[in-house]
């Protein structure tokens, strides 16, 4: 929107007031800094709300110019090589840095440099040593290693996906080098056999998304097994380094390289716990189920790492049944599940989404993402699903719904563009459509994704899907 | 000196901001009356704000002469235009709402 003002085009904008520092770093970031905004109400009814600040609205459009807005000062971009030098201790006084944040209540203190957490100072000597992790030069600027389709939203903030074209990080579009991640992996405590997987995941984005963070990454190949994840129990729990210093590190990246300050650059809203890199489980998948390496057409001897996006207010949600209940169920048809199924008495398999299935697009469209532990993904194959492609057709299937239920949920108010576009099954203007046409909440078998991985009780996890359209596995190997 | 009193160097993990050239706003206009506006409404939702704004711009400032256009779908890339190239040429100053 900053191409309007560079156009000659005076402009003024409705933002909300609680954005008003997010606007104005955007607007800097593009060029035009303090772009003119008035501010709605999130709670004022519209015509009361409008007419409080209408006559604001016109007035900026011919209220003259501020010096500051004819000559905007200048903005220092300048990033030194080292940025601390002193004693050890100095350091960890140094990287516990917090600034108070005006725009958060109770001027809430952020670590400049970190999660919250102590970090591993990142000396010369540790840096150097972490990067003996890769064949790539310090000073490589992490760039697409293959064509990536990032998506119209990222691509919008400047990320193009193309194959050798920087990376820049969100929400202030930085860029970064090898030495760079390093840094970071140093102090999220990696180690330099990890240096691979954490240029993967800088190529991914650095757990930045959108700039509202929250990615979350699933190593698919071998690779998982050299630094020594952990595929079982507690997957996604504390206690393994590779595990939980490889997910740390990607929220360092979104600190560092994308420069996330809540309520600054960052208009998110709760944040996300998640920020694990957890393996999926090869040996655990059941035949004929591809891995995710496989999905994305690697080969089975590479690794890739999965992006998988859990930000902004998404997260796991659960089967919702008890381990044992689904162990009578399978066993012997015993129990709620078997009854609500019709196959009481029967024994397995049988397939256990059946039991939650209609209750997973009762509010929101788009595929799911079903995080399954070996005992459940080997359930569904016996039951009759040879492939994950089965599952994900079974799923698609299951997500129609008629237009007049359709209807009645809140997102495709936005995504149908107020119901004014084409509904893409039938061709046809949404307008036009019967209330009993059948619509899909999912618009592609692949946005469904499933990641065989954990160990233990039978309770599967599952979170939003993927877009069919985008490919968010990159390589490893080529960060060797 | 003692291994405590050690002097280091530590590297610098915040990412490299690209120069940006920052431009002017554009200038005013000198009055409304008879102002080309566009007003851009943004896809999706705070219709509640919208519909209302729509409605009472006209009628509050009828010397402008107004242009009301509907933007593509949410997180689209045309969704993000407020203008199209004909409405650059023909628009003298713009409002649009709400952005996320």
């Amino acid at each position: 929107m900053s191409s309007i003002e560079k156009a000659g085009i005076p402009s003024v904008f409705i933002i909300f007031e609680d954005q008003d520092e997010c606007w104005r770093q955007a607007c800097r970031l593009n060029g035009v800094p303090d772009m003119r905004r008035v501010w709605g109400s999130r709670h004022v009814p519209g015509p009361e709300d409008v007419e409080s600040w209408i006559d604001d609205l016109l007035d900026e459009l011919v209220r003259p110019l501020t010096e500051e807005e004819k000559n905007p000062p200048e903005w220092d971009i300048s990033n030194p090589r080292y940025i601390f030098e002193g004693t050890l201790l100095e350091a960890q006084e140094f990287f516990k840095q917090a600034e108070h944040i005006p725009q958060l209540y109770n001027n809430a203190p952020i670590c400049k440099y970190t999660d919250g957490l102590p970090v591993v100072a990142p000396t010369e000597e540790l840096v150097e040593r972490m990067l003996k992790g890769t064949s790539h030069k310090p000073d490589e600027i992490i760039t697409y290693h293959a064509d990536h389709r990032a998506g119209d939203r990222i691509e919008q903030m400047g990320s193009s996906g193309k194959k050798g074209e920087p990376v820049y990080f969100m929400p202030m579009r930085r860029k970064a080098t090898v030495e760079k991640i390093a840094t970071i992996g140093v102090m999220a405590g990696c180690e330099p056999e990890h240096m691979p997987l954490l240029l993967a995941i800088a190529e991914a984005g650095g757990g930045c998304g959108d700039g509202r963070g929250g990615d979350m990454f699933v190593v698919s190949g071998p690779y998982a097994r050299e630094i020594d994840m952990n595929f079982d129990t507690n997957v996604l729990g504390p206690g393994n380094q590779a595990n939980r210093a490889i997910g740390r590190a990607a929220e360092l990246m979104w600190r560092n390289l994308g420069g996330n300050i809540p309520n600054v650059t960052n208009c998110g809203v709760w944040g996300s716990g998640l920020f694990n890199c957890i393996p999926e489980n090869d040996d655990a998948l059941p035949p004929g189920w591809a891995s995710l390496r496989e999905e994305y057409d690697f080969g089975k001897d590479e690794s890739c790492v999965y992006n998988l996006r859990i930000h902004h207010c998404r997260t796991l949600q659960r089967t919702e049944f008890m381990p044992g209940g689904y162990r009578e169920f399978q066993k012997s048809g015993h129990g709620g599940i078997g009854r609500r199924l019709g196959v009481k008495g029967i024994p397995g398999p049988h397939n256990w989404m059946e039991y939650f299935v209609d209750s997973l697009w009762k509010n929101w469209e788009g595929g799911k993402t079903f995080f399954m532990l070996p005992e459940m993904a080997r359930d569904l194959q016996l039951y009759g699903f040879k492939t994950k492609d089965e599952v994900y057709e079974w799923l698609y299937k299951k997500s129609f719904m008629t237009l007049k239920e359709y209807r009645t949920h809140q997102r495709p108010d936005v995504t149908t563009n107020a119901w004014k576009g084409i509904e893409p099954t039938s061709g046809k203007p949404w307008k036009e459509l019967d209330e009993d046409y059948m619509v899909p909440a999912v618009a592609d078998p692949f946005e469904n994704c499933i990641i065989v991985t954990g160990g233990g009780e039978e309770v599967g996890l599952w979170t939003d899907g993927r877009s069919a359209r985008s490919n968010p596995a990159y390589s490893i190997d080529a960060w060797r | 000196m003692g291994e405590n009193d050690k002097m280091y160097r530590f590297l610098n993990p915040v990412g490299i901001q690209e120069p940006v050239e920052l431009h002017p706003l554009a200038p005013r206009l000198k009055t409304l009356d008879g102002a080309r506006i566009t007003m851009s409404v943004g896809a999706g939702g705070e219709q509640g704000i919208l519909i209302p704004l729509v409605k009472m711009l006209p009628e509050k400032y009828p010397q402008v002469k107004w242009n009301i256009s509907y933007a593509a779908a949410h997180a689209t890339k045309a969704g993000s235009l407020a203008l199209t190239e004909e409405e650059v040429k023909t628009t003298d100053a713009l409002i649009r709402g709400v952005v996320w």
